[in-house]
């Protein structure tokens, strides 16, 4: 078990690299100027040439990503091209909304969806289960920018019980954690019903359903632990897109989190931001996969790590 | 509402000095959000080029001059001045007994250090074009200093009063070095607190010069990018005062008792560059087909919501040297005419080029559709921001450049007359030494913007100035669209707040919150 945990830790470290790699070579590709961005329009030529040594972005492009990825060995990110705030500060202070909004988010929808599904997967065909497929339908199909503002606009607005947004106490989290998770929620729901149809039909359920095994057993252990290995994967990816930043509900909710603030980067080609963001997702990814693979071997102990 | 607001404000602060010195504490601290579209980047005012940071570093900055909210040129930490007849030499004599929050002094030490600074191009700050025009800056006795020019410069005192040359606290630059544009505060009415991601927290400096002032205890400016949730933060009281508020958006505000709105005219010119030295706009007969194309009334109504102006120069009003020309207007079977004897009888197709800003989209699907009532098919382009840079000043010639029609605008950035055409009507001024992108070029204008350049006589620059509205109006290098507003939203209960023709924030000194 710790062998393996260290072998796939030991895996980030080429993964890591071929993704700094493709991300300097992309970020460099987009059509822009950095320079110029910096320098603004009111500058001179020399000036946006000044800025251009400055931010030896006039070296050629192997000299920089060498730069780039000497600095990466010492755990420095660098400086942001627009603001010279240090990148890792810039991150860290948006790393601590992006993550409680994604866990209290993910939290409730995984929850509430999981429920749901099961429930629509068990009472399937029934009244609960059009209800459930209703609601599903409606968390997927509301625009967030959109119902964040009907929600902005009732109970902050007319209202007044909770604040239109920013960073702050739980109140702050109500109503981006509901619309962000409310996408969630409905996808988990959806999916685990599939899921959970399918494994019903395996012949190991029937077997066991004429073995006698009674309806609960069926239910939770063989039919839903199962149908969880395909939810705990979606659940992964799921965490790690949120964990990336969710940009129409951070706008919306004025939520000072990573998906604006890559946005941002990307406008203004500000180069060591862009890369150290992909970075850190990247990372994130691959440690929630890991994560993923435990606890596959948790819900089913006939899979074993390797 | 325009009419209206102003005597409003103008009462509001005379009210506000002749109350000043009986005034007691107030009971309870008046605490001012302002919500802004976008992140302040940077506090170092000599390091700053975009509105929303200037604007947040005239909050706990001073120069030796400034610019009102009527951008009039008023005295800052300067008293009094004299120049020599030559406009070489400038004594200023600074005000006595100011300091930082720190504690430091200011005094004349400390303007030298900010003008060597700023001029240092080792330092490589945005603002040194600001200073490249000193020689040497000398300290005459504590509260004189003494400014040698390399050469005749008479618009000094007002290039003092830009933004960029605010005075730093040298004692905050040693210390913070690198790091210093985000912990800057100068001798403003507020002084920094705390800086993190999308909130900048002030509070009331008290050892401001003015004694009683400012008396708004804080203040956070705060950055909210969608421009609804702005609108409900005003309308939730979590923010007094708003901006930009979107033209769409201003019935929302109208409606409520507790708001008012700040409509004034902007410095800012719009109008869609034509690339002049191409097929078809190399011909004046095209470019003048075009712009009496436009309705440039219905432009005003259907993009700005009415809150725009007519255009009667290249230049915007409320610049120096400002002339007003006969209007354009609107006239579809001269444009016509106009097309076929310049040998387009069923008009051309062309490419307008704009960014994804719902305004400049708005603005060339407008275009789209009236262009297409003189024969001429525009198809619209979306460029990003950074796409759009990248093609527009990486191009080496005017023959090879890709753009052929693009919706932009320009606003001075130092309310003259120089800055107002140069950048955009100068044929020595095409990408990427300027902004140049029509490639316009009239030996008339040229000379004209060289002599306006050249010269300190007042008469002599407004006569140049004169020369080069009407010559580039005749010419039509661009089609003129407007002249916009700013528009912003604020608290009823707010008085002293507005948006400059430049379009920064303002908050008077004596600015009162309720």
């Amino acid at each position: 078990m710790f062998e393996y945990l260290l072998r796939r830790l030991a895996g980030t470290i080429p993964v890591l690299l071929a993704v700094s790699l493709f991300v300097f070579a992309f970020v460099h590709l987009l059509p822009g100027d950095p320079a110029r961005m910096v320098a603004g329009q009111d500058a001179s030529f020399e000036q946006v040439e000044n800025v251009r040594r400055e931010l030896a972005l006039d070296q050629p492009l192997w000299a920089q990503y060498g730069r780039y990825l000497n600095q990466m060995a010492h755990f420095q990110l660098g400086r942001s091209i627009k603001t010279h705030e240090p990148v890792a500060a810039m991150i860290g202070q948006r790393f601590m909304p992006t993550l409680w909004l994604t866990v209290i988010s993910m939290v409730w929808a995984v929850i509430l969806g999981v429920g749901l599904g099961v429930l629509s997967g068990v009472r399937r065909g029934r009244w609960e289960d059009r209800a459930a497929a209703v609601g599903a339908i409606l968390g997927i199909s509301f625009p967030s920018f959109w119902l964040g503002l009907l929600l902005i606009d009732l109970f902050s607005v007319r209202l007044g019980w909770l604040p239109t947004g920013g960073y702050g106490g739980w109140a702050h989290f109500v109503m981006p954690a509901f619309t962000l998770g409310s996408a969630v929620a409905a996808v988990m729901a959806r999916f685990t019903r599939s899921a959970y149809v399918e494994v019903a039909a395996e012949d190991y359920v029937r077997t066991a359903r004429s073995k006698g095994v009674p309806e609960r057993g069926v239910i939770w252990t063989h039919t839903l632990r199962n149908a969880l290995i395909p939810v705990i994967t979606l659940t992964g990816l799921q965490f790690g897109f949120l964990l990336g930043g969710a940009i129409v509900v951070e706008t919306v909710f004025a939520w000072p989190g990573l998906g604006r603030l890559l946005i941002d980067s990307v406008s203004f080609r500000d180069y060591p931001v862009i890369q150290a963001e992909i970075l850190l997702f990247a990372l994130e990814f691959v440690l929630i996969n890991l994560i993923v693979d435990l606890l596959y071997g948790l819900v089913n102990p006939e899979i074993r790590l390797k | 509402m325009t009419r209206r607001l102003m005597p409003r404000l103008l009462l509001a602060a005379a009210l506000g000095a002749g109350l000043q010195s009986g005034m007691t504490v107030a009971a309870h601290a008046a605490d001012l959000t302002v919500a802004v579209s976008d992140n302040v980047i940077g506090l170092d005012p000599q390091d700053l080029n975009d509105n929303l940071s200037q604007a947040a570093a005239r909050l706990t900055h001073e120069g030796l001059f400034r610019l009102d909210r009527d951008m009039k040129l008023v005295p800052g930490l300067a008293e009094t001045f004299e120049a020599n007849a030559a406009a070489t030499e400038f004594v200023f004599h600074l005000r006595h007994g100011v300091s930082f929050p720190d504690g430091t002094p200011f005094d004349a030490s400390v303007v030298k250090f900010s003008f060597d600074r700023g001029g240092n191009p080792a330092n490589n700050l945005k603002r040194q074009s600001l200073f490249v025009m000193i020689d040497h800056t000398d300290v005459v006795d504590a509260y004189t200093v003494k400014v040698t020019l390399k050469y005749p410069f008479g618009a000094f005192p007002a290039d003092l009063a830009h933004p960029g040359a605010m005075i730093v606290n040298p004692k905050l630059v040693a210390q913070w070095g690198k790091d210093f544009t985000r912990h800057a505060t100068g001798t403003g009415p507020y002084e920094l607190v705390s800086w993190e991601a999308d909130t900048l927290k002030l509070k009331k400096n008290t050892h401001f010069r003015i004694a009683g002032l400012p008396k708004i205890d804080t203040l956070t400016y705060r950055s909210v990018a969608e421009n609804g949730t702005r609108l409900a933060m005003l309308q939730a009281g979590e923010a007094q005062f708003i901006f930009p508020v979107p033209p769409e958006m201003i019935k929302l505000t109208e409606k409520n008792p507790k708001l008012a709105l700040f409509d004034k005219p902007s410095l800012l010119s719009l109008f869609v560059d034509l690339n002049n030295a191409k097929k078809p706009f190399s011909d004046i007969r095209v470019r003048t087909a075009l712009n009496l194309a436009v309705d440039k009334a219905a432009y005003r109504k259907v993009i700005w919501s009415g809150y725009a102006d007519e255009q009667f120069s290249p230049m915007a009003p409320g610049i120096d040297g400002y002339v007003k020309l006969a209007p354009w207007g609107h006239d579809v079977a001269k444009a016509k005419a106009l097309l076929a004897e310049a040998g387009y009888p069923n008009g051309f197709e062309a490419t307008i080029t704009c960014t994804p800003a719902t305004i400049s989209k708005r603005t060339a699907e407008f275009l789209q559709q009236q262009m297409a009532a003189i024969g001429v098919k525009l198809n619209v382009e979306v460029l990003e921001a950074g796409v759009l840079t990248a093609k527009l000043y990486t191009n080496p010639a005017p023959e090879t450049a890709t753009i052929q029609m693009l919706v932009t605008g320009w606003s001075t950035s130092t309310g003259d007359a120089d800055w107002g055409v140069r950048p955009f009507l100068w044929g020595k001024g095409f990408p990427p030494v300027l902004n140049n992108f029509s490639y316009y070029k009239n030996p008339v204008v040229d000379e004209a913007i060289e002599a306006g350049l050249s010269t300190v006589d007042a008469a002599k620059r407004a006569a140049a100035y004169k020369i080069v509205q009407e010559q580039a109006w005749k010419d039509a290098p661009l089609i003129f669209l407007g002249q916009s507003h700013n528009l912003a939203a604020y608290a009823v209960g707010l008085k002293g707040a507005s948006i400059r023709g430049d379009g920064q924030f303002n908050l008077d000194d004596d600015a009162t919150l309720n």
